[in-house]
């Protein structure tokens, strides 16, 4: 078979992915940069070109900083709870014990299920007169619309959802440790705590980060939780108002595209600065064997 | 090994299921909790102190969200779109990713850097462009614009070509012998070879679409046009605070997916261990 | 492995296909409804209206009131009656969703064929062009403005171009729960009650201990302090719709006194409210009295709990007047329609009479309709319906009318929730209130 003969197959095989990333992916991502520098009328239907002032406009806007701020406050709360306890427990099943798959699928089934049906019976779990996790902590806290403790509740219900996942994940980079080292260490006597220390963390940092900037990413989009959990006219909803929470609103409620898209390339932003950050500590943190 | 550490592992032991069984508990309770609110009447739902189980079983509130709110169509709409963002990427995305790994072509760095790029970007960024673009199109509020955009993956892409790269040349290279053009290599040779990574792709692609939630909601309006968790979305605006109808809906709309997790659990499970290796 | 996981792929196609074939019967169906519609409109186009031959059409009806459900669809059967060949779909659209989803269809040319209206959105489906005008229709006398009660006719009109007939009104009650009354030995409420009254039975018949409370003293615009602001000499927007009224010493006054009876207990919190809606709350008994529209009546009396033990009396009244919100609901049609000639026949239909008296005598809504009020009023002779239509007479307009609408409103109850939980004072958030909705009048001038 000739080279050009190859060439051609090679890009007929390509060319459905690469259109269809260039048409729906790659294309609407810059259209979303332009539409931050209209001023929209009529639906959309009307624009006109207005420069910097949407970004103006959004730097002067307390809400909007308060937004910025829940987003990170959200990411800094939810990525590292969940690699902890997800790290936990994936080194407790790693452990030969009994019911390990048991444990598993149950650890797992909070991921499939439907954000919106889990965020709907969290609403009735978290109530405060009839709520049941009031009822067995024999308190009487609004979980969900005092300010105060609005945000940790939609991190629990993350936290929730997102253990068995992250779980499995690290579970599977843990079996990846060869066996041979931990004889190694309990020949020379090594306890348990000194085992994780020295063997186990070192040698899952590659599955860590990857599990980190992945959750990260995704926490840095928290849209669906928040949007079932913190109704519209929910006092604490400022508190808890998501950067993707904001976009939806300003462009579907408030039918202001332009402001919403500025708000979304923030994010876009922000994601570009994290996968920065990613390439800059691999080399660093990441122990590679 | 002696005696005091065995009492002392099986002591370990204890501690560790009882922390294990503790934690299912908190992870099955709200599945239990919606069946049991979802089975209550709206008086027992609400009823202080807290009603653990309700006099008699009362499913009316399944009938009354099934009929209330156009669930034959969410279920249609969800499935018939996971099929279409399952199927359609797993072809394409292998097929793509068998080129950029196994044939070296003028422009492949550039075409998968293209791919790849778009991963970075965060969804909410489409969603207007998309919007826009399925308004001049025609295709606000159908059925199409629900998955029209999601037919290729550019994930997809990105894992499997880690796989095909895994693979040795020795094959490939008999086959060449033999006549084999690009095609008929990655069908014939090729893709059963990755295919503990397709299904892995599958399961993440279709609990992916399954449960998505802002796309449709922004996307379409009409009762029969929305997915299952869009329909759910509009059960809460329109049933308020009846949370046996909506306890009711959220368990209908769990209830598929978690059957397939439990027919296929070890695939599931498998399926996600397996794509953290390459990932 | 090999055999296990093929036939597992295997079962899950076939789940996917069963579940295909299940329901592709009803997508087929409308496949041919839209082909068929595609051709009839191209065939009128060219042919006057009358000649054709008959092609079978559906039209599709949205609404926002899953209560109206079955009168809106008992109207489109009789109508289907007299024209076999128009069918017409009811679709459900909840209120808290529906504008959204509607300026999603508007600029994408998806509007369905024949949808309610609102007072407060109309100028801006208007003035965009998405509303097929029907001028011709009442110059021709086909659709006569003037059948319609008070002044009902004159909302949908924009620069002398008519657009939507009118479909119903609504007024503002006091729904009171005669059990939890007669427990107190208190009488129920009059037309003699005032504020002062109504604050004062609240607290009596309130007992949080056990989760009862007199009154929901709610964040609400319409069936809330709109009301009041109203009643106590205060105003919602002024009358050339240029300045809001949020900041008007008597608008503050009267919110202030709403919300004094959530912290004298008189009330359930913002909170609590948050958790169970207050109509729900009235209707398992909760509650003795709360505010409601005319709309929600044949929804409160389904209840099992409250049927037969309930009523309706007018609102308070206030230091000035007694307030009330009145608001008139039209049909429009869409202007990008594929079938806008069925949709016109329609429309006709739904400003009939007969449309008009199927809507009362299934208690649905007050009718606009001349003289078919009496009818919605008997539709449920055990409960005092007069009342709504006593308080039409001098009841204020929906504050609606102006293209900044809209933005305003949909930031109102966000801003107002801060004040009712208690994160700012009452008076900041009126004031904020009053800032953003100039500010919003402002930008879309």
């Amino acid at each position: 078979m000739n080279s050009r003969s190859r060439n051609m197959w090679a890009y007929f095989m390509v060319a459905p992915t690469l259109i269809g990333t260039l048409v729906f992916w790659s294309w609407p991502a810059f259209y979303s940069i332009y539409l931050g520098f209209l001023k929209s009328e009529n639906f959309g239907l009307v624009n006109h070109w207005v420069g910097f002032d949407n970004y103006q406009k959004l730097f002067k806007d307390e809400e909007f900083w308060q937004n910025l701020k829940n987003t990170l406050k959200y990411m800094v709360l939810f990525v590292p709870s969940t690699i902890v306890l997800s790290t936990f427990f994936a080194v407790l099943l790693n452990a030969k014990i009994k019911g390990q798959s048991a444990y598993r699928v149950i650890f797992f089934l909070p991921q499939v299920t439907m954000p919106a049906a889990a965020a709907m019976v969290w609403v009735v779990l978290f109530a405060q007169d009839y709520g049941l996790l009031n009822h067995v902590l024999g308190t009487r806290v609004s979980w969900l619309s005092d300010p105060r403790f609005a945000m940790y509740s939609v991190v629990l219900v993350g936290v929730w959802a997102a253990i068995g996942f992250n779980m499995l994940l690290i579970l599977a980079g843990l079996q990846g440790i060869p066996k041979t080292l931990y004889e190694a260490a309990e020949i020379d006597g090594a306890v348990r705590f000194n085992k994780f220390r020295y063997i186990t963390l070192p040698l899952l940092t590659p599955t860590l980060f990857f599990t980190t900037v992945v959750l990260m990413i995704g926490a840095s989009q928290i849209f669906d939780s928040i949007y079932l959990l913190i109704g519209k006219t929910n006092v604490a909803l400022p508190s808890v108002r998501s950067l993707v929470y904001a976009y939806y609103q300003n462009s579907f409620v408030y039918y202001d595209q332009n402001y919403g898209a500025v708000i979304v390339n923030i994010l876009l932003f922000i994601n570009l600065i994290l996968t920065g950050l990613q390439f800059l500590f691999q080399k660093k943190w990441v122990v590679y064997d | 090994m002696n005696g005091s550490e065995t009492l002392s592992n099986k002591k370990t032991n204890i501690v560790i299921h009882a922390v294990l069984i503790a934690t299912s508990v908190v992870m099955i309770v709200p599945f239990i909790w919606m069946l049991l609110t979802s089975v209550k009447t709206p008086m027992e739902a609400t009823q202080i102190p807290v009603k653990i189980f309700p006099d008699v079983l009362r499913w009316g509130s399944y009938t009354e969200a099934f009929v209330q709110s156009s669930f034959k169509y969410y279920y249609f709409n969800t499935a018939f779109s996971a099929l279409m963002k399952t199927v359609f990427p797993i072809i394409f995305s292998s097929m793509a990713a068998f080129a950029f790994a196994r044939i070296r072509f003028p422009g492949r760095g550039i075409c998968f850097f293209v791919i790849i790029s778009v991963m970075m970007v965060p969804n909410p960024v489409f969603y207007t462009p998309q919007y826009l673009m399925m308004s001049k199109l025609g295709l606000v509020n159908t059925v199409t614009a629900l998955w029209i955009a999601a037919l290729i993956s550019p994930f997809a892409t990105f894992l499997l070509r880690q796989f095909f790269l895994g693979i040795s040349k020795e094959l490939e290279e008999a086959a060449i012998l033999d006549g084999c053009n690009p095609f008929q290599i990655y069908w014939h040779i090729m893709l059963p070879l990755v295919k503990s990574a397709l299904v892995a792709v599958v399961i993440i692609q279709m609990l992916w679409a399954w449960n998505e939630l802002q796309w449709p909601l922004i996307i379409n309006s009409s009762p029969e046009k929305l997915t299952l968790s869009a329909g759910l979305a509009t059960l809460v605006s329109k049933f308020a605070t009846n949370y046996p109808v909506l306890m009711a809906g959220a368990f209908m709309a769990v209830i598929p997916m978690i059957l397939l997790f439990f027919v296929f659990q070890k695939r599931f499970i498998e399926g996600v261990a397996f794509s953290a290796h390459k990932g | 492995m090999w055999h296990k996981s093929k036939k597992s792929t295997f079962l899950l196609v076939a789940i996917l296909a069963f579940t295909m074939i299940m329901t592709a019967c009803s997508g087929n169906e409308k496949n041919n409804g839209n082909q068929a519609g595609e051709s009839a409109s191209n065939e009128q186009s060219s042919q006057p209206a009358g000649e054709q031959p008959a092609k079978e059409v559906t039209l599709s009806y949205t609404i926002w009131d899953m209560i109206q459900q079955p009168a809106m669809e008992a109207i489109a059967k009789e109508f289907t009656e007299q024209h076999p060949n128009i069918k017409v779909k009811v679709e459900v659209i909840p209120w808290g969703d529906y504008w959204t989803k509607m300026s999603a269809a508007a600029p994408a040319g998806t509007l369905p064929d024949v949808f309610w209206m609102h007072g407060g959105q109309f100028i801006k489906y208007a003035t965009g062009g998405f509303l097929e005008p029907i001028t011709d229709k009442v110059q021709a006398g086909i659709i006569d403005l003037n059948n319609y009660a008070s002044n009902l006719g004159s909302i949908y009109t924009l620069d002398g171009q008519n657009y939507g007939v009118p479909k119903d009104f609504d007024t503002i009650g006091l729904a009171y729960n005669k059990e939890l009354f007669d427990q107190a030995g208190v009488p129920y409420p009059d037309d003699t009650w005032d504020y002062n009254k109504l604050a004062e039975v609240a607290k009596k018949l309130s007992h949080p201990d056990k989760g009862i409370y007199g009154f929901a003293a709610k964040l609400d615009t319409q069936v809330g302090y709109w009301n009041d602001m109203l009643a106590n000499g205060g105003y919602i927007l002024n009358e050339d719709m240029s300045k809001s009224g949020y900041d008007d010493p008597a608008s503050i006054e009267a919110l202030k006194f709403r919300y004094q009876m959530v912290l004298d207990k008189a009330s359930p919190t913002h909170q609590q409210l948050t958790d169970t809606d207050s109509t729900e709350m009235f209707k398992s008994g909760k509650l003795a009295m709360i505010f409601e529209g005319s709309w929600r009546n044949v929804d409160i009396d389904s209840s099992e709990i409250i049927h037969g033990k309930w009523n309706w009396a007018p609102l308070p009244k206030g230091k000035v007047k007694r307030g009330n919100i009145i608001n008139g609901l039209g049909n429009t049609m869409s202007a990008a329609g594929k079938n806008k000639q069925e949709a016109g026949l329609f429309l006709e239909f739904l400003g009939s009479k007969r449309a008009a008296e199927i809507t009362a005598e299934m208690g649905a809504a007050i009718p606009a309709f001349k003289d078919t009020q009496a009818a919605w009023v008997k539709s449920k002779p055990d409960l005092n319906l007069q009342v709504f239509i006593d308080q039409a007479s001098d009841a204020v307009p929906y504050p609606s009318g102006s293209k900044s609408y809209p933005v305003w409103f949909a930031k109102e109850s966000e801003i107002m929730s801060q004040a009712w939980g208690g994160a700012i004072s009452i008076e900041e958030g009126a004031k904020k209130v009053a800032e953003m909705m100039n500010q919003a009048i402002a930008e879309t001038k």
